[in-house]
């Protein structure tokens, strides 16, 4: 059995942290001055990703079908594998179009003292004679955490552990509180992994959070690409990440998170439990996320119907 | 390419297609684009099928900011009035001076695309039609092209604008849609035209964004990470570094993260 819990919390508060998502080094320093020091030695947390509580519905590759508003606001049933990735992709794919879903999925700016600061909450742009009917939506945080044996003698955390910590900067001034929405656990090994199962398929990989190739933390060696990546022509973008322990900063070179390189390694459906429970240094601390998907699935779904509808227009000509 | 800059200027107005007049301010408008770029531009930006009111209470052809949240209209800081700053950008004669007129407009940022999608850009619509139809008419059908990144040699110069196919372009940097790459950085744009922004963004080999302002791209990066429609996120770009600028000079920003 391998388990992760699943969490999401609700921003309450302005949240002055990383722009990208709320890493898994600030989530495990919430948490660990809240359990004893074996669960504190061996749980993993994942980088947060920012949510949109909003109306939304399920794409064609889920297990489940239809929507609901405010489907951003709890936690979905976890069946098959791609449902682990519903609210783990920036782009948030299952926002309706009928309503503005890139407004819902931008943050509103704020500015502290000199810094700008996400708010919890989005304000529509209504205009002025209708100020009185602006409407409001509220951003969660979607994040996981695991024991490092897999099992689950740390997991499940206690919801009081999970509720009310405080994320990102200015902690002390009030800001980055959230509350706890919803929890979950699921078992990986009793996940539907067929989309992966086929034998002939190729496959390929979208690093969900940043890998690490570099790291100035103690103890931590560079890693190279894994051999079984394949990258794409034009290489591989890179970017600077940090990690922040007490007051020291390490800076750490990373493979920046939202690519997708080929898949060249012979066991599609282990590489995807452990892109879940993810790779490389400091993954404990959220990095080195990466999910698995067939090549023939375009990440990006009315391209591929567009591209079909052009096909039979074309077809249709001749 | 004259007309396809001129195409859409009866959206001011918050007129369609059908309705709208064939003249404005003595220039021929709203005629067809070739080869189907407008539409193909279009679902870059907004969703197939019927348009649906997507924000309620919100049927202007003034569009809404992403950055502020507000109705971007600067009507009262255009020079001279809306209407005869529109008049003087497609009155212009000169193909190559008409892209670079656009490219530099604020008054056509001011609208959108559609009433019913108010966050669009007419600016960027625009512009995405004209470099569509630029490379079809050489020969590249649509899932040949890239998004690339232009940079410019140094800090202090601006980057290389090509006629037609630059989108955007910044201080520092501006972004093209060419079916030749080259050497530069670049990503496809797929099998056909979709909402397809932070898909391509993210794929890029190398983001254009770094140095002095880091805090600031971080947070334009990553909100164009979540968008989806390009004519929103080539405004979003553009709106942003503006806004930043301006925060800066009321000195309500310092630069570093910490």
């Amino acid at each position: 059995m391998t388990v992760v819990q699943r969490v999401l919390l609700e921003l309450d508060e302005d949240y002055l942290g990383r722009p990208y998502y709320v890493s898994g080094n600030a989530l495990y320093r919430a948490i660990a001055r809240r359990v004893e020091a074996s669960t504190r030695r061996s749980v993993a947390v994942s980088h947060g990703v920012f949510v949109p509580g909003e109306h939304g519905g399920y794409p064609d590759e889920h297990s489940q079908s239809g929507g609901a508003p405010y489907f951003g606001a709890g936690l979905r049933p976890v069946e098959s594998y791609e449902d682990l990735f519903l609210f783990r992709d920036a782009a948030q794919r299952w926002l309706s179009s009928s309503r503005p879903r890139d407004a819902h999925n931008t943050h509103d700016l704020r500015v502290h003292s000199g810094r700008v600061a996400f708010a919890p909450t989005v304000r529509f742009g209504l205009p002025r004679e209708s100020r009185n009917s602006k409407r409001t939506m509220t951003w969660y945080v979607h994040f996981y955490v695991h024991g490092d044996t897999g099992g689950s003698d740390v997991i499940p955390l206690d919801e009081d552990v999970l509720d009310g910590l405080r994320l990102g900067g200015a902690r002390n001034y009030g800001l980055g509180g959230t509350s706890l929405k919803d929890t979950q656990t699921v078992d990986l090994d009793s996940l539907d992994y067929s989309m992966l199962e086929d034998a002939e398929g190729s496959f390929e990989l979208e690093l969900v959070s940043p890998y690490v190739t570099g790291s100035e933390y103690p103890g931590a060696d560079d890693q190279s690409v894994p051999w079984w990546w394949t990258p794409r022509p034009g290489g591989l973008r890179r970017r600077e990440e940090r990690l922040v322990e007490d007051s020291d900063v390490y800076e750490l070179e990373t493979i920046d998170h939202g690519q997708v390189v080929g898949y060249g390694g012979p066991n599609p459906v282990e590489t995807a439990k452990s892109g879940v429970l993810r790779v490389g240094t400091h993954s404990r601390f959220g990095f080195g996320e990466f999910r698995l998907r067939p090549v023939s699935e375009d990440r990006v779904p009315e391209r591929a119907s567009n591209a079909a509808a052009r096909e039979s227009a074309r077809g249709g000509q001749r | 390419m004259l007309s396809v800059y001129r195409h859409d200027v009866h959206k001011s107005r918050g007129r369609s297609h059908e309705d709208a007049a064939a003249e404005f301010a003595g220039v021929p408008v709203n005629e067809p684009v070739p080869l189907g770029a407008d539409s193909d531009a279009a679902l870059l930006s907004r969703p197939r099928g019927e348009p649906a009111q997507s924000v309620k209470n919100h049927i202007s052809p003034f569009r809404l900011s992403l950055v502020t949240g507000e109705t971007a209209t600067s009507a009262g800081r255009v020079e001279g009035g809306i209407r005869s700053a529109l008049a003087e950008l497609v009155q212009t004669e000169d193909p190559v001076e008409m892209h670079a007129a656009w490219l530099e407009s604020a008054v056509a940022s001011i609208f959108n695309e559609s009433v019913y999608y108010p966050y669009t850009s007419l600016k960027f619509h625009t512009l995405l039609t004209a470099a569509l139809v630029d490379n079809y008419r050489a020969g590249c059908g649509f899932d040949d092209l890239y998004l690339v990144v232009d940079r410019s040699e140094d800090a202090e110069a601006d980057p290389r604008v090509v006629p037609h196919r630059t989108v955007l372009v910044l201080p520092s940097f501006a972004l093209r849609i060419t079916g030749e790459p080259g050497e530069k950085p670049a990503a496809r744009l797929g099998a056909a035209p979709a909402m397809s922004w932070a898909d391509v963004w993210t794929r890029l080999p190398e983001h254009p964004f770094d140095g002095d302002d880091g805090r600031m791209w971080r947070v334009v990066d990553a909100q164009l990470r979540r968008i989806q429609s390009w004519s929103t996120a080539l405004q979003f770009i553009e709106e942003s570094y503006g806004w930043w600028r301006a925060m800066r000079r009321s000195s309500r920003l310092g630069g570093g993260e910490q």
